[in-house]
């Protein structure tokens, strides 16, 4: 096979979009900042959340592609490792979040004393604490996506086979990092949003809508490339098995989803309930019917046709749907904290997330054009170019 | 390019391992499998079926007993309503996931490395979920009325409660027992076909002759059997998901201490498939030892369904941890105190040995030394066996033991009748397998066969090319 290389320094257009609406993006959020810092904080919250959350999926199907020696993937994996090496600079993200901690997180402006529930988790809701598990998230996250791209573009140059190993064994130690990172991160920045609320399935929803989406968002930037010209290798074979992943995590989402929701509508605790009562409010409740519908029932029946899943147009308009209702998904955990009356779109919506994707697309293209598309030198190549479902 | 100028990568080597060993020819699996049904009885057997049997009617005549005597016989009393009764019941379903797990969602995945271990797993779930479904039935005391769960129409215009859990488990339960042994028999023609045309006596070949449909292997068969089989695996795998979430849901709709929380169904699903992978590996280890199958339920085999174990180990530790994180995190003085109580009260014995068992000691198959150990599997599988049991106990008794009444509080000891009938249903459990052993190919050899080497057209085997030279 040949080497193939993006072209990011002849990229174009798509560099200047990018830059053009990160500018706009970046501007608009400074004069945000001056008029509403709120607003602000929840938007910025609301967009880094976002693209953390699909950047950290690519990171989870880059451990299982490790992780169970798998082959299929081994064509759009470097697609994926490109995505989950953006963390680091996502993670920058999290710095305005605690800037504006004390407009986001009621708890950290309460003082001890004033509210024994609080006082009651201080241990774990504090100042310092709370910065240290960022770090920490930060240090586990960027490490593990940083070393594991190191080592598959490693053995472009040398094809050692040793760097194969080396790759599996990082990703079966980092599948339980990675889930308490995004747990504890999850329970941090958004269920921490409403520190008298709690649900022990908080992790493994945001786990499921991040694993879903981001494997629709490879389906896109896979599509992209190839219009482009690169990674003709990749068929239909390739697209059917990332479809089954959609459809896979499509249900996975609204299975978890529909578990906390009954558990908690069944038993019908106060201190449970105050979560759905938020968001089943005024035009707030019309947003979470849109979202029950828009990323399970129509998205659900779609992806369980073998003929969309095997064609790149209709599976990426499936997998663009998907990465919009990520947004409304998050949308709708962080902005009703806000917003408690309903439903209120705001300019800064879109400017952070503007702000935020395009530096973060702009990096994505750069990166791209530094190493092969395809791990030429992966032993499982072979057995990836041959695929048959 | 030609093969002369292609050289080995550096490093180790990652060529993938065979599914099945030293060559073996189709013929050799057709032979090896047919004959454990077609050899005389082994004395072996007969030993092992009559220890099982035995135990198997006494815990018949444990459940005869309840049923003419009543509930009395057992230890359970107000607030310990619910005992080993439910504790078993959920113990034998959970070991019924893990049959439709490796046969319907390893499919769909293209693990190929299922058909080696499908047909005894899909074979042990049929048996687990009988000797579930014994305790439901036996534990609402009038056993005669236990119909009630159905909804049958009849004079008096009672129908059970749909909004509660109990009946959705009713549905669920026989729902995955239908489409289990429908999945079951459907993989099994094939190979019933093989033991008619291989028959010797006009009994075997009639009645394995009635059961394999008149199949005759051409290919329009071949492409109907593979659409219904895939339909089953599509039909089967939110199955896996929903039965285990439904048993969850019995205890997560209340208020309970312990047992509200809304993790229930992932870390359910999650503890079924663990224990049902340690009870494979429990009964098809010394199977595979009797019957040397070494080739065909490879150390690979093994060596997956070991970090299977893990994993599955691994999120149930997650589930735990979450538990006792927000009992706490969620400032709940009642679900604190359950979660404490468990931990560092009456039942700390129970609730340590499930922590040791479950979580623990399968973090010993993170070395491969120890996912190729015949005898460390075989003691992690077992510890894993109890260590299920143990977790369905801590959560049904501790927490109801203990409510929101000190005034009530109760330890609950069972009787004997309880502990005879669980062990009696390891009888029927054990029977059950045996007698499908004896009279059903264990191993599933037409899939088998589809992913030994010699099933590709461009396989050479060793010393293949020489003969063709000469």
């Amino acid at each position: 096979m040949q080497p193939e290389v993006f072209d990011s320094k002849h990229a174009g257009i798509p560099y200047l979009i990018l830059a053009a609406t990160g500018v706009a993006g970046i501007v608009g959020c400074v004069i945000g900042a001056m008029m509403d810092g709120r607003q602000l904080a929840f938007s910025w919250l609301f967009a880094f959340i976002y693209f953390f959350t699909l950047c950290a999926g690519c990171l989870f199907w880059i451990l299982v592609h490790h992780a169970t020696d798998a082959a299929w993937s081994v064509l759009v994996r470097r697609v994926l490792e490109n995505v989950a090496s953006l963390i680091p600079v996502c993670f920058l993200g999290i710095i305005p979040v605690l800037i504006y901690a004390p407009f986001l997180f009621h708890w950290w402006n309460l003082a001890p004393g004033e509210d024994p529930l609080l006082d009651a988790k201080r241990g774990y809701l504090n100042h310092t604490f709370f910065i240290v598990r960022t770090l920490l998230y930060f240090f586990i996250l960027s490490g593990v996506a940083l070393v594991l791209k190191r080592l598959s573009t490693r053995q472009d140059g040398d094809g050692n086979t040793w760097n194969s190993v080396y790759m599996r064994k990082i990703a079966v130690a980092g599948i339980p990092l990675f889930a308490l990172s995004l747990t504890f991160g999850a329970f941090d920045w958004l269920m921490g949003l409403d520190y008298h609320w709690f649900s022990t399935m908080w992790g493994v929803y945001i786990f499921a809508g991040a694993a879903g989406s981001s494997m629709s968002l490879l389906v896109l930037l896979v599509t992209g490339l190839r219009r482009k010209g690169y990674l003709s290798c990749v068929t239909m074979e390739h697209y059917h098995i990332m479809g089954k992943l959609m459809l896979a995590f499509c249900v996975f989402w609204a299975y978890i989803g529909f578990s906390q929701y009954m558990l908690i509508w069944y038993a019908d605790m106060p201190e449970e309930t105050s979560y759905f009562l938020r968001r089943n409010v005024a035009s707030w409740n019309a947003l979470s019917i849109f979202l029950v519908c828009g990323r399970f029932f129509i998205p659900f029946p779609l992806l369980l046709l073998q003929g969309l899943k095997k064609n790149p147009k209709h599976l990426c308009m499936v997998a663009g749907w998907i990465v919009f209702m990520q947004a409304v998904d998050m949308y709708i955990i962080v902005m009703p904290m806000l917003h408690q009356r309903g439903f209120r779109p705001h300019i800064l919506d879109l400017c952070t997330l503007a702000a935020i994707g395009s530096v973060l697309g702009l990096l994505f293209l750069k990166g791209l054009g530094k190493y092969n598309l395809i791990p030429l030198r992966d032993p499982r190549l072979k057995e990836s170019l041959e695929l048959t479902n | 390019m030609s093969a002369a100028t292609i050289e080995p990568p550096p490093g180790p080597n990652v060529e993938r391992v065979p599914l099945i060993l030293n060559e073996r020819r189709l013929s050799w699996v057709t032979d090896r499998i047919s004959g454990i049904v077609e050899d005389r009885t082994p004395f072996w057997w007969w030993v092992a079926f009559l220890v099982t049997s035995p135990i198997a009617l006494i815990g018949l005549f444990c459940i005869g007993y309840q049923i003419s005597t009543g509930v009395g016989v057992w230890g359970e009393n107000i607030p310990v309503g619910w005992a080993w009764d439910i504790t078993n019941f959920v113990f034998w379903i959970g070991i019924g996931h893990a049959g439709t797990l490796i046969s319907a969602i390893l499919f769909l995945t293209r693990q190929r490395w299922r058909t080696s271990i499908n047909r005894a797993s899909e074979a042990m779930t049929l048996f687990a979920v009988i000797c579930a479904g014994i305790f439901p039935g036996i534990h609402v005391g009038r056993f005669w009325m236990a119909w009630f769960l159905a909804p049958v129409p009849n004079q008096y215009g009672i129908w059970p409660n749909f909004r509660s859990p109990l009946l959705w488990d009713v549905f669920a339960v026989s729902t995955y027992f239908t489409v289990s042994v429908l999945f079951w028999y459907t993989g099994l023609v094939p190979d019933l076909a093989t033991l008619r045309d291989r028959a010797t006596s006009r009994v075997r070949k009639f009645f394995y002759g009635l059961f394999a449909l008149g199949w005759r292997g051409s290919n329009r068969q071949w492409r109907h059997y593979e659409m219904a089989y895939l339909l089953l695996a599509g039909l089967s795998t939110p199955l896996v998901l929903s039965v285990h979430s439904v048993v969850s849901f019995d205890f997560a709709t209340s208020v309970v201490p312990g047992w509200h929380t809304t993790i229930f169904p992932p870390y359910f699903v999650a503890g079924a498939i663990f224990g049902g992978f340690a009870m494979v590996l429990t009964i098809l280890l010394p199977a595979r030892a009797i019957y040397k199958l070494h080739d065909v339920i490879t150390p690979q085999h093994v060596d997956k369904m070991c970090k299977i174990i893990l994993l599955t180990g691994s999120i149930v530790g997650y589930a735990y941890s979450m538990e006792f994180f927000i009992a706490w995190y969620g400032g709940n003085a009642f679900e604190k105190a359950a979660f404490l109580n468990r931990a560092f009260g009456p039942y700390k014995l129970y609730y340590w040995t499930m922590i040791s068992c479950n979580v623990l000691s399968p973090q010993i198959f993170w070395f491969k030394y120890c996912r190729h150990n015949v005898f460390i599997v075989y003691f992690v599988c077992m510890c894993v066996n109890a260590g299920m049991w143990f977790e369905r106990f801590v959560i049904i008794v501790t927490s109801l033991a203990q409510d929101f009444l000190p005034s009530a509080w109760h330890v609950y000891h069972p009787t004997w009748v309880e502990i005879w009938t669980f062990v009696g249903t390891f009888g029927i459990f054990l029977s059950l397998f045996l007698i499908f052993m004896r009279y059903l190919p264990m191993i599933a050899m037409s899939e088998v066969k589809i992913v030994s080497p010699f099933a590709d057209p461009h396989h050479h085997p060793p010393g293949a090319q020489e003969e063709t030279h000469h």
